[in-house]
């Protein structure tokens, strides 16, 4: 499937809030994860209170554990949507050491604002895929927006969602814009599934987007895991995301369960397609968040898949250079 | 004592002057900050908005209602420093325009926690701004019939209006069944319910102005200026001389002129749309009360509907 070798990554570099970077030098990647999280309108709320210092010294907490466990680099993964707030994250990988990779994307639906979803026109048709794709490539070829001020750093990745219940007909939009993108700037898609993850997965692929260049999250819960739907997604070529290490509820496997898919996919030969991350929330506004630890793979996981009988290179390759290859510029 | 809110603090309601009652400093539907294409910098904010507004008050306008609701680009600093400059008083709205335009937070709250919304932005002020809202939005998202949402929002709207005493101001007043059954469950006189958008060129059709009026709601006919006439109209555009006839037909009815409003819903800079060219506040004064008075209205008239009218619905009724 074309996999990406260490060695025609040598050169590679990845976007980062603070610019590019070589992508030998991000190190343990933790890539889905949350910094400040915001649902949209939360903002506006009477009785919620954004304090960017105190949201700041939070974060910075929490990046520094991270970074105290052997972490090299967090992918807020939530897209230009949801609380993304890039100034704040320059100061924060500047005040860390955490190298921080920003995102764009949107989805799913639900959390659109009406500007895509009913425009000022008649009728009100929502945006399709071309519209989302320009949008979302501008963030990486100009620089990603904090809204009507100015643009910054380029993005590192685009993200995007469907619907739990399934795919909608604009979350197919917002899937086919956003390989689109990645196809046209070099960074990868990052995407959450609906209710079927290899259908989800082909959407994209059917935008010509090579399976390398995309990752699969969600594929620690039950249902993907009942259906098969890591094997399936590894086989088609793309990264397999476990990206709820940590979390033990009604929806995701368990992480002895986790430890077990790691293994099977490894036996599969499917190594190069493993990729490990919390899903945790650093800060959460309008919602609950998922407080788990960004070390939680690197101090609690680790030592489940070593007990599986993973080696330190097959770990290795999972932390460091599976995500490297994935994030690295094509 | 009577009152009203607007951004830089309470006002005496004779103070109140005449009211463009349904406009907006700049509206955009939520999302639309991300586009880039819509962006102005400050400079072009200011430049685009304060002639309109020193020409609005040199005209004799006083008061400007903002209609822009949560989310939509409402900028209560920013209206405050327009108003302190410029002599305009600026009432700003609570609420939302429409369900469509109310952001995913807002859309899973309940109708008990958006009341509470509401009222604080009323009665303690919008975030850290100090500025407390005048007025209450409410309207009906894209399609022609209220949604869950909209409905929700309707009822947390009329709860909010009789804890504060302010009035509701509705985009759109088709489906106005609906709208009213609401009203009416939760005990709101439909006097503090301004129905807008009713000379609209899209659901003019479709919208019962008497009926609502009969039932003892005001009346918006706030859309003046949106002429298909224009060289490049928006898709709501309606022949000038139709909606004027529209209009003199309304208040021709017994007793229809103290249920009436007027404005021009033109916006100073819009945020995530074109605008429309041309299209000003001051479209009151250039054509519509000029208009009114080819028609025949006095003096009395023309201030029962730009004065006294909204003056009576913008005042703080507790």
């Amino acid at each position: 499937m074309g996999a990406q070798t260490a060695e025609n990554t040598v050169g590679s570099t990845v976007n980062t809030v603070l610019g590019p970077v070589p992508a030998r030098e991000l190190g343990v990647v933790a890539v889905h994860e949350a910094l400040l999280s915001v649902v949209p309108g939360a903002e506006h709320a009477f009785d919620i209170t954004i304090d960017r210092a105190e949201i700041f010294e939070a974060l910075a907490g929490k990046l520094r554990d991270f970074r105290s466990h052997g972490g090299g680099t967090i992918v807020d993964s939530t897209g230009m949507f949801h609380g993304r707030d890039v100034r704040l994250y320059e100061a924060l990988s500047r005040s860390t050491g955490v190298h921080i990779v920003a995102s764009t994307g949107q989805g799913p639906e639900e959390l659109l604002g009406g500007y895509f979803l009913t425009p000022q026109t008649n009728p009100p048709t929502p945006w399709p895929a071309e519209k989302f794709a320009d949008l979302f490539a501008k963030e990486i070829t100009e620089g990603m927006v904090v809204p009507r001020v100015e643009r910054r750093g380029a993005a590192g990745l685009v993200a995007t969602a469907a619907t739990r219940a399934g795919m909608t007909a604009t979350d197919e939009s917002l899937f086919r814009g956003a390989a689109r993108a990645a196809s046209a700037t070099g960074v990868p898609v990052s995407i959450r599934y609906g209710n079927d993850a290899v259908h989800d997965l082909e959407i994209v692929l059917d935008e010509k987007l090579p399976a390398d260049r995309v990752v699969v999250g969600g594929l620690d819960r039950k249902d993907a895991v009942a259906t098969v739907a890591p094997l399936e997604v590894a086989g088609l070529g793309a990264y397999v995301a476990i990206d709820h290490v940590g979390t033990e509820d009604g929806v995701h496997v368990t992480d002895s369960e986790r430890a077990t898919l790691v293994a099977e996919l490894i036996q599969a030969g499917h190594g190069d397609r493993i990729l490990l991350s919390s899903g945790a929330t650093g800060v959460a506004k309008g919602h609950e968040g998922n407080d788990v630890p960004y070390s939680h793979v690197l101090t609690a996981f680790v030592p489940l898949l070593k007990a599986r009988g993973l080696s330190d290179e097959d770990v290795r390759r999972i932390l460091v250079d599976n995500p490297r290859d994935l994030l690295s510029v094509r | 004592m009577s009152r009203v809110n607007t951004v830089l603090g309470p006002i005496p309601t004779e103070e109140l002057g005449l009211v463009a009652v349904h406009e907006h400093i700049g509206y955009g539907m939520p999302g639309s900050e991300l586009d880039t294409k819509w962006w102005k910098t400050p400079e072009e904010r200011y430049e685009e908005t304060v002639p309109k507004l020193r020409k609005f008050h040199e005209y004799g306008g006083g008061t400007f209602v903002d209609a822009t609701g949560i989310c939509n680009g409402r900028d209560i600093n920013y209206y405050q420093s327009l108003s302190e400059k410029t002599g305009v008083h600026i009432v700003a709205s609570t609420g939302f325009v429409g369900g469509d335009t109310a952001l995913p937070f807002f859309e899973r709250a309940s109708v008990e926690y958006l009341a509470e919304h509401f009222v604080h932005e009323i009665t303690v002020g919008i975030g850290s701004t100090g500025g407390k809202a005048g007025i209450i939005k409410v309207g009906v998202s894209r399609g022609g019939r209220m949604t869950d949402l909209d409905k929700r929002i309707y009822r947390a709207a009329a709860r909010a209006s009789k804890a504060t005493g302010v009035g509701i101001l509705t985009h759109l007043a088709i489906d106005a069944e609906n709208a009213i059954a609401i009203f009416d469950e939760e005990g709101l006189p439909l006097d503090r319910v301004l129905f807008g958008h009713v000379d609209d060129g899209v659901n003019a059709d479709k919208t019962r102005d008497t009926w609502i009026a009969e039932q003892g709601g005001r009346i918006g006919f706030d859309t003046f200026g949106y002429e298909t006439e224009l060289p490049d109209p928006p898709f709501w555009a309606r022949p000038r001389r139709e909606r004027l006839e529209h209009f003199l037909r309304f208040i021709a009815g017994e007793g229809r002129i103290k249920q009436v409003l007027a404005s021009a819903d033109a916006n100073c800079s819009p945020l995530g749309w074109p605008g429309v060219k041309g299209h000003t506040v001051n479209y009151i004064f250039t054509d519509l009360i000029p208009d009114l008075r080819a028609a025949g209205l006095d003096e009395a008239a023309i201030k029962t509907i730009f004065v006294d009218n909204p003056a009576d619905f913008l005042s703080i009724k507790n």
